[in-house]
């Protein structure tokens, strides 16, 4: 252990700790730029300055990166450390003023404007080097460096261009503190509304609020180790060594008597209709995106922004986009009338903007919602019947610049129309998910044709399926609402209960039996018994069916050769007699 | 009788969980398709045991029908297969006894399948009002 | 030197200097008229002509010494050659007319030891200067080369060796005065991580302007670095050496190559070295051009393939230098004293300097001074004898201002302090330092202000940009002082650009930012007058910044002298000067934009300047 002291105080760290470390662990609050904990130190920013006494003599050192020594005196606010620091982060802010964290910075240390010329007033960066450090230290790729010196100096990917190291990671965007790197996509294109994209697809996260279990887990498509073997930054930083690199997916075994299946349902991808533009104008946007928009602890805090960070003032909302089309899908979705009126209702309560509304019908169906409708009505929400055709940013008068333009024929005027908006969410359905037809296989259900789950009935028997002990429940079986799904889940799981709580289990009826005195022991139906239900009795030479493990298909029924096996209710006899009847008439 | 105003008589055994379902499917969905067959439930297509077939051509019928579960998707894992199995060894029986091979069918029709069902009983019967009526044999056509 | 030549007695020896300013003032073609000349008078078997590194005396080249007699010829040109040829070689009548004669004197000195610019200097590094030929390692041999290898490669131990170095008082010629004992001792007692080699590193970055000591050494007599790095490897045990020569230096380059290849075939370098079963190799890595690269972390960091940019230190490059490994790193002035203390004992180099600084420096004298040169002189001598008695004192008998030392790190020291002894801590404490020896002499024509300015957009432009006192300070400063000099600094900018200064001292990542505040710290310190003059008067003293001056035509001296000769006005760039042949002319101020043609182009000085 080493003992020294910062700012008067007396402290003990372990040896091979720097000032920094010592500091931040005795709450002494030093700031720095270009430091980051799981990078190494690099003393570039010289903010971290402080004064070190030592044997007799003082000196300027970085916090970051000098070791703690014994008998160290240190002052992190000394007038020769707050001279050197204030007079380098004035400096910063003439080269970054754009900079939040030197701005935020400069305040804390009194500067109100720097004195020295500024080059570019929207520059941010600071060349504190964490990308060019965390893209050569974490991720192994050294996809970009510092080119040219003194201020000239800046960070780019060799010559300039798109560099065939960068594993597209944008670790460099998630390490810069000041904003300066923004990703785009392989066509040039600015990744649309790139803060929705931040937070949630770290590699490493917890799947969703709700989650149960409420711990992390790495994706291992987008994790970086599992793509260069480097970086590792989330088992450095975990005190209790709780990251596992080498954990496998586990097959668990449960045994249930009965099973419900609410494996829900895919949001429908707005890219697929290429006219209407998402994934190409940033401002297009899909329900689930304005969802996280408006979110309060969302990116924006709930705030409703353009890509840019202004306010819209005019949005559009489009509806059925991927249902009641026969090119995607046919059904009705029946969940996006209701929320996109929702989302107008948000938008005119938070942005203050004109909505306007493109519909085919307004399905207001459940209770209430015809009244929320005419809510909207009041509100001022425009409504314009008519399929959207497309969205395009191709302006033909001038107050059209800038915006983008639906156009849509209404259906009520008999006219097509050119509407300029500054956004526009897609009102995108509900489809099936993307293993349903696999999940069918497992559980031995069936699929309706647009690969919903299919009930046993659909008036009758809406949560069963054909399979006994197997229920449905919510968007898995058909597209419906969050009051709909309860109510199914409620019934699913009655249900279920009730199968459970008889703790008798009825059995089939139309099982088949064999009679002994007709059975020549010829054990063809061993054989074809999917259940293993036939065995054949050796002593007495003749077989027999087990009750409790034949399902009633009658494939053996059908084989016996001498009719000594018989299904109950379809007897070959009945099945003749069946066949008589028919010709009778 | 002309086969214009010929109204084949047509067996269906259908089996419980798809294809019985589907041409429930087709009825709850006011579907319309010919009325010429007659169906017959089993619970499974692997249950039509060959002497029903036979059975119905005996007693009168024109054609005669298996539908089950598509390939994979038996109730019952592979009754479907047998019923697969049974049919082309029956298919070429039928033709020794002199009853075309196109008078009997094997269809795999869905539970969600009403529209095929309806387009396979259709067809069906399409084929074998052209086909005119089956004649067995002088002494057919009645049970004795 | 064919074959045979090689065996043969010659009566005279003529040493031809072809040192890079010599070889730029076509001293190759004045060998060559050498030859043709002694073979057109049959004397080419009593007379060889010798090629030889740089003699010093740079200001007075091509140069020539004859041998025996060290007959001193200067600025020769290939037309003197048939006549010094005859009247030397053949008649035996030294031709006094070539030869040196001081400035403001008439008789010329004939034998070099007699000049004052030689006769002051102590050699040491350059101990073989204008006496060898650098591409010959023979030549070196014969003058006592290799000797200290041997020695310590055969009757020393390392621990002797570096006891030996540390009772020298050595320290890095580079600048920073690190003794060079302690330094070896470090890397002697570094553990190298994985069993791994450790390396020396020769840093013959030289990159201040106006410097080319280094340069000097590596042409003049390359095998003095390498007998140098041999004794070091011994000393701390390591197995490669590297020297770093930055790529405008190719004939530096050049002469290590050779130097190395015969120093191998000799059997003095790699392994096995004369049978004692100790290996030593070098290698050439040439620098690609960036000031920086002369600070050690940032030239390992060049060596190792990597962006040539510095680290913080520690640890130091003893502990963990290249590729991780324990690495000694000095500079090419510092190896080259190494043979001589190693041969002649550590007590005789001891006993040169003063109590702190021991030895000889080799400076550079450049700027405003007579003789400019290379020149080697014991520590301890005071700038007054460096550049009056050496240097010969200030031309046109302008006076002297100031002489900036250290390169652009370095610091201007004025006249006041001219009786200063050099030594590391003098110089220091002047505000200035030692630097690797450049030193630049300014007369009453320069302007500090402007110094500094000049100096500063030097470190500027070197600065690599990674910590922000170098990068954004050193652009601040010269925004200011540039404004300074165009009229256009305030009060304020003085305070400001002070405060800067020892920021950006006081906070830089590495050496270069660390000392680049030192031009202005000085010539604010010492002239802070002119500074305020700037500011206040909008002035400039010496007339330097022209955005300060004021231009004006004394008309009566433009009519009674020149009779109004018009030259002026028609040079003028901007019509700023009205007037009619014949006539008194004058200038439009208004329109003037200060170039200083009309001053430069006026026969009768009726331009003034103010």
């Amino acid at each position: 252990m080493i003992n020294l002291t910062i700012d008067g105080k007396k402290i003990e760290v372990e040896d091979g700790k720097t000032i920094l470390q010592a500091a931040a662990k005795n709450d002494i609050r030093i700031p720095t730029l270009c430091y980051h904990p799981v990078l190494e130190p690099y003393a570039a920013c010289r903010i971290c300055v402080v004064e070190v006494g030592l044997r007799g003599k003082t000196d300027l050192l970085t916090a970051c990166n000098t070791k703690a020594q014994e008998g160290m005196e240190v002052q992190t606010r000394s007038k020769r450390a707050l001279g050197a620091r204030r007079m380098n982060v004035e400096m910063l802010l003439a080269r970054a003023p754009a900079a939040e964290p030197i701005q935020k910075l400069a305040k804390e240390l009194g500067i109100e404007k720097t004195r020295f010329a500024v080059k570019d007033p929207n520059e941010k960066c600071i060349l504190c080097g964490l990308c060019v450090r965390a893209c050569e230290q974490i991720v192994g790729a050294s996809a970009i460096s510092f080119v040219e010196r003194g201020t000239e100096r800046k960070v780019t990917p060799p010559f300039g261009e798109p560099s065939e190291a960068c594993i597209g990671c944008t670790a460099c965007a998630y390490f810069c503190p000041t904003g300066a790197i923004t990703y785009e996509d392989k066509y040039g294109r600015k990744v649309i509304h790139e803060e929705l994209h931040l937070g949630p697809t770290t590699a490493i996260r917890v799947p969703i609020r709700q989650a149960v279990p409420m711990v992390p887990f790495i994706d291992t498509d987008a994790c970086i180790h599992f793509k260069t073997g480097e970086c590792k930054v989330c088992a450095k930083v975990c005190d209790r060594e709780a990251v596992n690199y080498d954990a496998q997916d586990e097959v668990i075994e449960v045994e249930a008597g009965t099973i419900i299946l609410a494996s829900g349902f895919k949001s429908f991808d707005a890219k697929r209709i290429p006219a209407y533009g998402y994934g190409r104008f940033p401002n297009v946007i899909s329900a689930l995106d304005f969802e996280r928009l408006v979110n309060a602890s969302g990116p924006t805090g709930g705030k409703i922004k353009l890509a840019d960070g202004s306010e819209p003032t005019a949005v559009g909302i489009v509806h059925c986009v991927g249902s009641r089309d026969e090119n995607y899908n046919e059904y009705c979705s029946r969940v996006c009338c209701m929320y996109a009126l929702k989302f107008a209702h948000l938008i005119h309560e938070k942005a203050h903007a004109d909505v306007y509304n493109f519909y085919i019908d307004l399905r207001c169906f459940g209770k209430g919602y015809e009244e929320f409708y005419h809510r909207l009505l009041k509100e001022g929400t425009k409504f314009i019947r008519g399929r959207v055709s497309d969205i395009s940013d191709m302006a033909l008068t001038k107050h059209e610049e800038g915006k983008l333009i639906i156009r849509v024929e209404d259906t009520l005027l008999g006219m097509v129309r050119r509407i300029p908006v500054d956004m526009v969410i897609l009102a995108t359905g509900l489809e099936p998910g993307l293993d349903q037809n696999q999940l069918a296989k497992i559980f031995n259900i069936s699929c309706s044709q647009d690969t919903f789950f299919l009930e046993r009935h659909p008036k009758l028997a809406p949560m069963s399926t054909f399979s006994d002990g197997i229920f449905l429940a919510g968007t898995c079986q058909a597209p419906r609402d969050i009051p709909d799904t309860v109510a199914q889940a409620g019934g699913a799981a009655a249900e279920a209960l009730a199968l459970a709580d008889k703790g008798t289990f009825a059995l089939e009826p139309v099982t088949a039996e064999i009679n002994k005195d007709l059975c020549s022991g010829c054990q063809v139906c061993v054989g074809l018994c999917p259940f293993t239900a036939i065995v054949y009795e050796k002593d007495e030479g003749h077989s027999e069916i087990n009750d409790a493990l034949c399902k009633g298909c009658g494939t053996c029924v059908a084989a016996c050769p001498s009719g000594a096996a018989q299904q109950k209710h379809f007897r070959d006899a009945q099945i003749f007699a069946e066949i008589e009847g028919i010709f009778l008439v | 009788m002309s086969n214009a105003t010929f109204e084949p008589r047509l067996v269906g055994f259908l089996c419980n969980w798809c294809s019985y379902t589907g041409a429930d499917l087709a009825g709850t969905a006011r579907m319309t398709y010919a009325p010429n067959v007659r169906i017959i439930r089993v619970m499974c297509s692997g249950r039509v045991d060959p002497q029903f077939v036979l059975k119905a051509f005996k007693e009168g019928a024109d054609g005669v029908l298996i539908s089950g579960c598509h390939l994979g998707d038996c109730h019952y894992k592979e009754g479907n297969y047998k019923a697969l199995r049974r049919y082309k060894l029956l298919s070429k029986m039928l033709e020794q006894f002199g009853i075309e091979k196109e008078r009997f069918r094997l269809e795999w029709v869905s539970a969600a399948e009403g529209i095929k069902f309806q387009q396979v009983c259709n067809e069906f019967t399409e084929q074998v009002r052209k086909m005119g009526p089956l004649n067995l044999s002088p002494n057919g056509g009645q049970h004795e | 030197m064919t074959e045979a030549a090689k065996e043969k007695a010659f009566r005279v020896h003529l040493m031809v200097c072809a040192g890079t300013g010599c070889v730029s003032n076509h001293s190759f073609e004045i060998k060559e008229a050498l030859e043709k000349e002694i073979k057109k008078l049959g004397l080419d078997n009593e007379v060889l002509v010798v090629t030889t590194g740089c003699n010093g005396f740079c200001e007075r080249g091509p140069l020539l010494v004859v041998q025996p007699g060290n007959i001193f010829y200067q600025q020769l040109t290939v037309k003197d050659v048939p006549h010094l040829v005859e009247e030397h070689l053949l008649k035996g009548r030294p031709v006094k007319k070539l030869m040196y004669t001081p400035p403001k004197e008439k008789t010329p000195i004939p034998v070099l030891s007699d000049i004052d610019f030689f006769r002051k200097q102590v050699l040491i590094a350059l101990r073989n200067r204008g006496l060898i030929d650098p591409e010959k390692i023979d030549e070196y041999i014969a003058r006592d080369g290799y000797v200290a290898m041997g020695k310590a490669l055969t009757q020393m131990t390392p621990e002797k060796i570096i006891a030996e170095i540390t009772i020298s008082g050595l320290r890095g010629r580079g600048g920073a005065g690190f003794p060079t004992g302690l330094k070896w001792q470090m890397v002697r007692n570094a553990v190298s991580a994985n069993g791994g080699a450790k390396y020396l590193i020769c840093n013959g970055d030289e990159g201040d302007p106006g410097a080319f000591m280094d340069r000097s050494i590596l042409e003049a007599d390359p095998h003095s670095v390498i007998e140098g790095m041999l004794i070091g490897a011994k000393a701390v045990g390591a197995t490669q050496g590297f020297v770093y020569v930055r790529n405008e230096y190719p004939l530096a380059i050049k002469r290590m190559t050779i130097a190395l290849e015969q120093a191998r075939a000799y059997g003095l370098l790699g392994q096995d070295i004369l049978g004692t079963g100790f290996d030593f190799d070098i290698k050439i890595v040439r620098g690609a051009g960036a000031f920086v690269c002369g600070e050690e972390t940032a030239l390992i960091a060049s060596v190792e393939g990597r962006l040539g940019e510095p680290r913080t230190r520690p640890p130091y490059p003893a502990q963990s230098g290249l590729w991780g490994q324990p690495t000694g790193i000095n500079n090419v002035e510092t190896w080259a004293n190494v043979p001589s203390i190693i041969a002649r004992g550590a007590k005789w180099y001891a006993s040169i300097g003063t109590p702190t600084s021991k030895g000889t420096k080799v400076f550079s004298l450049v700027g405003k001074i007579n003789n400019t040169g290379l020149v080697e002189v014991p520590m301890g001598i005071t700038l007054r004898e460096i550049i009056y008695d050496i240097g010969g004192g200030i031309p046109g008998g302008k006076a002297f201002k100031a002489v900036q030392t250290g390169g652009p790190s370095g610091g201007c020291i004025p006249k006041e302090q001219l009786d200063l002894p050099i030594d590391y801590e003098s110089l220091t404490q002047a505000g200035s330092m030692m630097g690797s020896g450049g030193m630049v002499v300014m007369d009453e024509d320069t302007c500090m202000v402007d110094v500094a300015r000049y100096f500063l957009s030097f470190t500027q432009d070197e600065s690599c940009g990674k910590c922000t006192p170098c990068r954004e300070g050193t652009k601040a400063m010269l925004d200011i002082l540039t404004r300074i000099t165009e009229g256009k600094g305030t009060e304020e900018d003085l305070s400001l650009l002070q405060d800067m200064a020892l920021a950006v001292k006081d906070s830089a990542l590495c050496g270069l930012g660390k000392t680049a505040p030192n031009p202005v710290l000085t010539t604010m310190r010492y002239f802070l007058n002119e500074y305020e003059t700037h500011i206040r008067d909008k002035k400039c003293p010496a007339h330097v910044c022209r955005q300060l001056n004021v231009y004006t035509i004394d008309e009566e001296r433009c009519l009674n002298k020149g009779k109004g000769c018009d030259l002026c006005r028609r040079n003028c760039a901007s019509d700023a000067i009205q007037g009619a042949k014949n006539e008194a002319h004058r200038i439009d101020q208004s329109k003037c934009i200060k170039c200083g043609v009309c001053f430069d182009v006026c026969n009768f000085g009726a331009v003034k300047v103010d």
